[in-house]
């Protein structure tokens, strides 16, 4: 199901880069916190 | 990004593209660490074959691209707001900022937030006896 305002975020585990570490991570680690989730087209473009 | 402002108003930055892992890594180290002291301080997380995109709907399987998608999410895991642009333009935090301090006003007081709201701006407390009077208490000029 699509995101939606109003409605729990599509919670997702994937690999991610973090401070010099790759790490596994999941969106519900951060319950608690304000999460700003920010897709974009891609490493080394130019915007 | 105003990454520090973030931090202080308690929010969690994960940027999210179809790249791996190790791109963002060797991205961090030959380009951004040039841009940003330090490198890039937020969780850049992998989202090979557009799977997260996908549930977001923000995944461009023409171009196997995430285009730009921006999401709010609050401490309970709720979207709070979103925005969705093409790939030309990039964004501007400076509205991110103020949606979010925005939303946790609401969330602390329960007072509503009016059009172009601002810290420090008037806010209203919904009530019976506010319908039809936030003239009174609220004019957009102000």
């Amino acid at each position: 199901m699509n995101a939606r305002v109003g409605k729990v975020a599509p919670n997702f585990t994937t690999r991610a880069f973090h401070k010099g570490e790759i790490k596994e991570i999941s969106l519900e680690d951060y319950r608690g916190k304000w999460v700003v989730l920010c897709f974009y087209p891609g490493d080394f473009t130019f915007v | 990004m105003s990454y520090p402002e973030l931090q202080k108003l308690g929010v969690e930055v994960i940027s999210v593209s179809v790249d791996s892992p190790f791109v963002h890594k060797i991205w961090n180290e030959q380009e951004l660490s040039k841009m940003v002291d330090g490198g890039v301080p937020f969780i850049m997380a992998s989202d090979m074959g557009g799977k997260i995109g996908s549930l977001y709907g923000v995944y461009d399987d023409e171009g196997g691209v995430d285009i730009r998608g921006r999401f709010l999410i609050d401490p309970e895991g709720v979207v709070q707001a979103m925005e969705v642009l093409t790939p030309p333009v990039g964004r501007n935090d400076a509205e991110l900022l103020r949606q979010i301090q925005a939303f946790q006003h609401h969330q602390a007081t329960g007072e509503v937030v009016p059009a172009g709201w601002q810290p420090g701006k008037s806010t209203l407390k919904p009530s019976t006896a506010l319908a039809g009077n936030v003239w009174k208490e609220w004019q957009p000029k102000k």
